[in-house]
């Protein structure tokens, strides 16, 4: 169990124009489940790997429980990390693989033993033990990999990508028994991902990262409901968020925006930052087929026509355009519609639920405190 | 079609001279062309009565054995230099592959001057070094020359092996030396349980390579000894071509069957070393 | 904080390597320094001053050893012996990687097999043989014969990694060029030729190597002086001017400098085609 603090992280690589990790700072607290999400290359495994002591810090530091690690190699910090490709010794059985670590830290032989059938029995490897990684299946080289960071009672366990490599079932029941094992064993975790669903669905806390650097940190739902900017916005939410482009028009008391004609009341809901082009978000779920249920917000209607209808079975999708052909948009309706591609129909928005972006920064504009 | 000009060569002088070779070796060929079926009576005699050829089987298998070991030892080595990125090491692999492209005549000739007794380099430096005591006629001693010519053998083939293991070692996943580094292993320790392991068939492949090569050696030992001092040196390739070329008597047939026997006793280790040191689960990474 | 100390601290960790690569590097490199020097010393300069750098350069050595110690027509014949082969072995070796690589028909596993045990032939094996029927057909003791001896006796190994190669080059591009009614030779010519150039570039260096520096087979097969190749060339005055160091200096550099220079332009190349057999 460790705090783990990194404080202004650099990473710039030899011949490197830019830094692949840019002043990052974030605590992650003890026994809490970080995920660091983002796109490939957005820096995530670096930031992973110095932690680690895998990659040599630029500047900025790492510290574990108050200590700072910068210089401290690897096998000291007390870290175990479960790699991308599982990373298991070929040539050595399970049983070799489990203890191999404990081995070179000279632990007793009976406890070695201990700790390995332990584990393996809360993965589920004891018949497995005898045998070697390519007799494996994926998800079993994939707990064989859990099993060794399991085994090692480290004080923080680093995760990269672990289940990039499997195949989508197989990555749903492996994801819940990740939750499972960390929230039993509750060892601080730090969790790298590109899918948003592991880290909205396994994350105490997700930091979102994108070019180097940290765009946006908190708990999942947050993050979700709260975007710092729109690269956030889309990132989260599948499918991603409808982003409009459009312009503040009349003044504070009448303050609007328009969609495809249609006028959106902004007035006083959102701070004003006297910028006047905005970036207008909604989420697909917050657009409803006429009528539309009772107890939401204030609606807007917008007419569209229908592009294409995507029937998923629990839930159907809607490309539209406005009427006016100026913007396309996603909505998320109910398990059926009657809608069919061509229709011109009005959808309503529920205004309650927009957000606003600085076209010009792409930053949220903040919704006023009332 | 396309084989046909190729195959006719091959057949013509590849497969009919082995063929043939195989004929020789049960016949006594005189010269003008006077053959005598003999029947085994060549593999007998070289069995039962062949002192010389004993011992040209001890010095070949010895130097076999032993240069075999420095061989694929020294080229880890060095490609583990070379692996931890040194400065210079694109360069020092260009120039540490050098020997490898010489011929045996041109390398044999520098190592016997090398071996000079008088101005040797060998020699010069021991005095230099004020170890004057152990100066040897190295080549001319039967104590010291196999060794000597050993020494030059490996010196020219360490490169060569040296590129295969570099090239071995790149091919290792980097995540399962990560791995090895976060479970406390220093560089010995993921030398001896991760690398050298995960190496294991190139080193068996290289070593079975090697020792069929040396098994097989002629060049190096004619330019450099002839086979002497007093037979010290003496290896099975080199009796053949003594025998067929250089005898008081001419006769083909013995040596040929020579030749085939030593083929035969090299295909029986080459399965030999295959079978026991071959992996029996790949190892797959 | 730490970075200067720590890099310093790391060369000191590292001197026993580094002194190792220094002294390895004299220990591989030196010897044709060495010779390199002494080809430019008359033999009385070197026993005086075995290790002493040149203190004239004599050039005209070179002319000497080219015109009477005969080492002009080595190298001439090492040329003529070795490019001729060469090309024989990479146009034949290619037609059989290619026919074998493309086709299957009656036979090709066993052409295949012959060929590649080839691979594993003692040249003991040949040699006496050889001898003989060069002697039968008025082979014996011309480049000729030797040529045709080093064509065949080379081909496995050049088919071996040509085949993997050529093995590799997609099937569709062989069926499109078939529906665009491309003849055999022509698919060949076109596409297998073309594509295969790295490949054929590393066996044709290899060949060379191997080649230029053979010696076994030319010393049974060659007998006269001016048939001889470089390396029996330097082996026979080895044998009757032994305390020439000087001009065997001067011949061991004139064997060695095409290879020197080739290695200079074209190292990776070079150690890419030498151990292309080895590497599975």
């Amino acid at each position: 169990m460790a705090i783990v603090a990194i404080d202004k992280l650099t990473k710039r690589y030899d011949g490197g124009a830019e830094p692949a990790v840019r002043d990052v700072s974030l605590t992650v607290a003890d026994g809490e489940f970080m995920v660091l999400l983002g796109p490939s290359g957005c820096g995530k495994s670096s930031v992973l790997r110095m932690i680690a002591g895998l990659e040599p810090i630029t500047s900025g530091t790492v510290s574990i429980d108050g200590r700072v690690v910068n210089q401290v190699p690897a096998r000291d910090r007390d870290i175990a990390m479960v790699f991308q490709s599982y990373a298991l010794y070929p040539h050595m059985t399970v049983y070799q693989n489990l203890a191999f670590g404990l081995r070179r830290r000279s632990v007793p032989a009976a406890e070695i033993e201990r700790r390995v059938k332990g584990a393996a029995e809360r993965l589920g490897l004891t018949s497995f033990l005898a045998r070697k990684p390519h007799a494996l299946s994926g998800g079993q080289r994939q707990r064989v990999a859990l099993g060794r960071a399991i085994v090692r009672d480290p004080k923080v366990f680093l995760f990269d990508e672990p289940l990039s490599n499997l195949d989508a079932a197989l990555r749903v029941s492996t994801r819940n028994e990740l939750i499972k094992q960390q929230s039993e064993i509750g060892i601080t975790t730090i969790y790298v991902t590109h899918d948003q669903v592991e880290a909205m669905t396994m994350g105490h806390r997700i930091c979102i990262m994108d070019r180097g650097e940290v765009i946006q940190v908190g708990r999942p739902l947050e993050v979700y409901g709260h975007p710092a900017n729109t690269f956030v916005a889309r990132f989260l939410g599948n499918p991603p968020m409808n982003l409009m482009k459009t312009e503040l028009e009349g003044a504070d008391g009448g303050l609007r925006c328009r969609v495809a004609g249609t006028a959106i009341a902004i007035d006083g809901r959102f701070e004003s930052g006297g910028a006047n082009s905005v970036i207008l978000g909604v989420r697909p779920e917050d657009l409803y087929e006429l009528p539309a249920p009772p107890g939401l917000g204030p609606m807007a209607e917008i007419a569209v026509r229908v592009i294409a209808v995507e029937p998923l079975g629990a839930e159907t999708l809607l490309v539209l355009a406005s009427a006016d052909d100026a913007q396309e948009f996603i909505a998320r309706v109910g398990r059926q519609t009657k809608l069919a591609p061509g229709d011109r129909t009005t959808i309503a928005l529920d205004t309650s639920r927009i957000h606003l972006f600085d076209a010009a920064s792409t930053r949220a504009i903040p919704r006023r405190r009332s | 079609m396309f084989l046909a000009p190729a195959l006719v060569l091959y057949a013509a002088f590849m497969v009919y001279p082995v063929l043939r070779t195989f004929y020789n070796s049960i016949h006594s060929i005189k010269p003008q062309g006077v053959q005598e079926f003999v029947g085994l009576a060549n593999f007998r005699e070289l069995l039962s009565t062949d002192l010389v050829f004993w011992k040209a089987v001890g010095n070949t298998a010895v130097f076999a054995v032993i240069a075999t070991v420095a061989d694929v030892l020294g080229g880890l080595l060095l490609a583990l230099c070379l692996y931890s990125r040194p400065p210079f090491a694109k360069l020092l692999r260009v120039v540490w592959f050098t020997p490898v492209l010489m011929s045996y005549v041109v390398v044999g000739v520098i190592w016997v001057w090398i071996y000079d007794y008088d101005w040797g380099l060998a020699n010069s430096l021991l005095r230099w070094l004020g170890l004057g005591a152990f100066e040897q006629s190295w080549l001319g001693d039967p104590h010291t020359a196999l060794g000597s010519v050993m020494a030059t053998h490996i010196w020219k083939w360490l490169g060569f092996n040296m590129i295969i293991f570099l090239a071995a070692l790149s091919a290792l996943p980097a995540e399962v030396l990560g791995a090895a580094e976060l479970d406390n292993c220093g560089w010995l320790a993921k030398l001896v349980y991760i690398i050298v392991p995960m190496l294991r068939p190139t080193i068996v492949n290289l070593t079975v390579l090697s020792f069929i090569g040396k098994m097989m050696i002629f060049d190096l030992v004619w330019i450099m000894t002839g086979g002497g001092p007093l037979w010290s040196t003496e290896t099975v390739s080199t009796y053949v071509y003594k025998r067929a070329f250089d005898w008081n008597t001419f006769d083909l047939g013995y040596p040929s069957a020579i030749a085939v026997l030593w083929f035969f006793i090299i295909m029986i280790f080459v399965v030999l070393m295959t079978r026991v040191f071959r992996q029996r689960d790949k190892l797959e990474f | 904080m730490g970075t200067t100390r720590s890099s310093w601290l790391s060369y000191v960790r590292r001197s026993p390597l580094l002194l190792f690569l220094v002294f390895y590097t004299v220990v591989s490199g030196g010897p044709f320094l060495w010779v390199a020097a002494m080809s430019l010393r008359t033999t009385p300069e070197i026993f005086a001053a075995p290790y002493a750098f040149p203190s004239r350069l004599h050039w005209e050595k070179f002319a000497e050893a080219w015109t009477k110690s005969n080492y002009g027509t080595y190298f001439w014949n090492s040329v003529i012996v070795v490019t001729t082969a060469v090309v024989l072995i990479t146009v034949l070796g290619a037609m059989v990687a290619h026919a074998l690589a493309r086709y299957r028909f009656r036979g090709s596993r066993l052409v295949r097999f012959a060929i590649l045990s080839g691979l594993i032939l003692p040249p003991q094996l040949m040699i006496l043989s050889l001898f003989q029927i060069l002697l039968e057909y008025g082979l014996y003791n011309t480049l000729t014969g030797l040529i045709v001896v080093y064509v065949a006796g080379h081909l496995a190994i050049t088919v071996y990694i040509l085949e993997g190669f050529f093995a590799q080059i997609p099937q569709d591009l062989f069926d499109a060029a078939r529906m665009d009614g491309y003849s055999d030779f022509e698919i060949f010519w076109r596409i297998t030729l073309p594509i295969g150039v790295p490949a054929i570039f590393t066996t044709v260096t290899l060949n060379f190597i191997i080649l230029w520096n053979e010696f076994l087979y030319a010393v049974v097969l060659l007998t006269d002086d001016d048939k001889r190749t470089l390396p029996l060339g330097i082996m026979h005055f080895m044998g009757s001017h032994q305390l020439d160091v000087g001009m065997l200096a001067t011949g061991l550099m004139i064997t060695i400098a095409p290879i020197i220079l080739l290695y200079g332009f074209f190292s990776e190349t070079m150690i890419k085609g030498m151990t292309a057999g080895a590497v599975r």
